[in-house]
């Protein structure tokens, strides 16, 4: 793999050195984020593995336009990670061939790894360095595969999505990867300059993939013994985000709030004995649990004018409920409130706006709703730089 | 309070002065810094700072509140006006002159005249000889624009109707493209009117929108505000809402009868009738 991304990015290099002087519609981009974060609970730091230097993004990217309705991307992320033994990793991020449609303006086919356009996931720009609280709660992957139609509507109203992927898979190999489809639609209005309003959902009715059961294998109850097996599901599944963005001259605040609901599948063996002890049979045992999440992110950004400087706060709360017997309770323990803030200030944007040489901080207390569980707080540093250049277009 | 607020933005204008923040096409470049030092000279209290980098760029400014007028010679597209009003910027647009994008060859080139259909066989590449147009035996060479440019994106959209061929020269502006084909007998390039005027070493060609047609050349005023110069295109400026204060001022100064002149001088051709209208249902 590592031998692979070498020859992506030594092919990227050359084609920057040797066609410099001949222009071609490829787009070469690098991202990179360096981040040093600071996990405490108490002032005292938390596990090591999360206070940390890391090389948070790593993005390569390499864009072509093949003709003036097609094309494709592929971006690849080379991140530090603990989870690794050689401390990084390289991740295919997209890979997607686009399509504008013949006939409707503005609509696109879009096939193949994409970002996942529900809720804020996809216009998320890391303005608040943290991820948008779908994708850090795992409601659905940042990107999967999967086949969408995109684009704007007229005269500035908005933009839509209609999208089937093949559920939550790209980050995961063999039996793990969910093939069972995800229906997906998004529409986001702007009725007003500065008010804009949404909504997105997704629904999969099951999630075929076997999730890793770390209750797998012989479970003794007093005297019943139970085989768990490890082939449990998600179904049911079903996510809607509504959101609204309110902007004016420098000031914004995006609110977004999340319901997801699934059912959990599982099965397990129960152990018959005789009345003398003896094991006579095992009967199969299926069973469901249901899952209730909701959620709630407020994001106010304040631009200082010459846009060098960005302040911004961010409130989120999570409740995740599970069933027990005929209720619904509160899991205190994953439930939380989540508050802090920070700025960003850009040393050199690009071109088009985009952040081009950045330092950003952030500090960000997060208080499970158990208030026996201390709150943690993270002080959050990163430099984030990004970049691109025209490189050429191959000779076909 | 209202009167209280007049006064101390009068006071602060009179004191320190304005500035019109001006970003965008490479093409209409020279036309606006010419509009703004006219308008500085009847307006000595404003300054207008004028900055190319192509349309999208303006318009990305625009966006991002970064100036107060993104010139652009391209209209703005859909995910724009979506970016724009999305950040609460309203885009509202203003036709300060009318462009004959020209069709330029070297002067010592024989070919005067090309229709539509050739030039972009021209820019795709599959007409690659002069000899192949009634021209000599010398290889087209292709100068453009690149791709952030408004101009690149309307010669695409309207001529070329496909890709351009990649040894297409992509330089920096309608100057550079003017100076590719001066010093190349085999080059072919597109600019605005505005770069054509008073240039030894290349000549524009005569342009129909089909053969058998009619040829019609850019340097014609009145074919070119009549729409019967195939490649009119109009020129526009981009604003966050209706233009109020000392912008408003400099685009009534622009559409006026000096600043029309100046457009004229500049080689450009003046706002037609239905543009006019256009304008003032914004400028009311």
């Amino acid at each position: 793999m590592h031998k692979r991304i070498f020859v992506i990015f030594a092919v990227a290099l050359a084609a920057t050195t040797i066609f410099a002087l001949e222009p071609g519609e490829t787009e070469f981009e690098h991202n990179g984020w360096y981040r040093y974060t600071n996990q405490s609970s108490g002032l005292k730091l938390t596990q090591p593995s999360v206070s940390r230097f890391a090389l948070e993004r790593g993005y390569i990217r390499l864009s072509h336009r093949w003709s003036p309705p097609f094309f494709t991307k592929m971006t690849v992320d080379i991140f530090s990670s603990d989870k690794y033994p050689e401390g990084a990793t390289v991740r295919l991020k997209e890979a997607y061939a686009d399509l504008a449609l013949p006939l409707i303006k503005d609509l696109n086919l879009t096939a193949g790894l994409q970002k996942h356009y529900f809720g804020l996931i996809y216009s998320w720009d890391y303005t608040h360095p943290e991820k948008s609280l779908a994708d850090d709660q795992s409601v659905c992957a940042s990107a999967d595969y999967g086949v969408t139609i995109n684009g704007f509507l007229p005269s500035g109203l908005g933009e839509l999505q209609l999208g089937v992927y093949n559920g939550e898979g790209y980050k995961y190999a063999g039996k793990y990867v969910n093939t069972s489809p995800e229906l997906l639609g998004n529409l986001r209005l702007t009725p007003l300059a500065g008010i804009t309003i949404g909504a997105s959902v997704f629904t999969n009715a099951r999630d075929e993939s076997p999730y890793k059961n770390d209750k797998k294998g012989r479970t003794t109850v007093g005297t019943d013994i139970y085989y768990m097996n490890a082939d449990t599901s998600n179904k049911n599944r079903l996510g809607f985000a509504p959101m609204a963005k309110l902007a004016y001259g420098p000031i914004s605040v995006t609110l977004e709030y999340i319901g997801y609901n699934y059912t959990r599948w599982f099965s397990y063996y129960k152990i018959n004995r005789d009345s003398a002890g003896q094991i006579i049979d095992s009967t199969l045992v299926e069973k469901t649990k249901k899952y209730q999440m909701a959620g709630l992110d407020v994001l106010p950004i304040v631009t200082i004018p010459g846009r060098k400087v960005e302040i911004f706060g961010r409130f989120s709360m999570w409740n995740r409920k599970e069933e027990h017997g005929d209720a619904m309770e509160l899991n205190k323990d994953k439930s939380f409130i989540r508050y802090g803030g920070g700025f960003n200030y850009h040393f050199i944007r690009r071109e088009k706006g985009k952040p081009g040489l950045e330092f950003q901080f952030a500090w960000i207390r997060t208080q499970p709703k158990n208030s026996d569980i201390k709150p943690t707080d993270v002080l959050l540093a990163q430099v984030r730089f990004e970049w691109s250049t025209i490189v050429a277009k191959p000779q076909l | 309070m209202k009167k209280i607020i007049t006064i101390i933005a009068l006071l602060g204008t009179i004191l320190f002065g304005a500035e019109i923040i001006i970003k965008g096409s490479d093409t209409m470049l020279n036309l606006t810094q010419r509009l703004g030092e006219a308008f500085s000279a009847v307006r000595p209290d404003v300054t207008v700072s004028v900055t190319g980098g192509g349309s999208g760029v303006g318009i990305n400014a625009i966006i991002n509140r970064e100036v107060d007028i993104a010139n652009a010679s391209r209209g703005i597209k859909s995910k724009e006006i979506s970016s724009a009003r999305a950040n609460g910027v309203n885009p509202v647009e203003i036709v300060i002159a009318l462009d004959g994008l020209s069709v330029i060859v070297n002067s010592k080139n024989p070919v005067n005249k090309l229709t539509l259909q050739q030039i972009g066989a021209i820019y795709r590449g599959e007409i690659t000889n002069w000899n192949q147009l009634g021209g000599p035996n010398k290889k087209i060479v292709l100068y453009g624009r690149q791709p952030n440019s408004g101009t690149f994106v309307f010669f695409r959209d309207e001529v070329v109707k496909g890709e351009y061929a990649p040894i297409m020269r992509q330089m920096n502006g309608n100057s550079q493209i003017v100076e590719g084909v001066k010093a190349d007998e085999g080059g072919i390039g597109y600019v605005g009117l505005g770069y054509i005027r008073n240039i030894e070493g290349i000549k524009p060609v005569a342009i129909a929108r089909k053969a058998g047609e009619s040829y019609v050349s850019p340097t014609d005023e009145a074919d070119v505000k009549s729409g019967k110069y195939p490649l009119t295109r109009p020129l526009y400026h981009y604003l966050n809402g209706k233009p109020k204060g000392v912008v408003r001022d400099f685009i009534l100064f622009e559409l006026s009868p000096e600043g029309q002149k100046i457009v004229e001088e500049e080689g450009f051709v003046p706002v037609s009738e239905n543009y006019i209208q256009r304008n003032n249902q914004v400028l009311q």
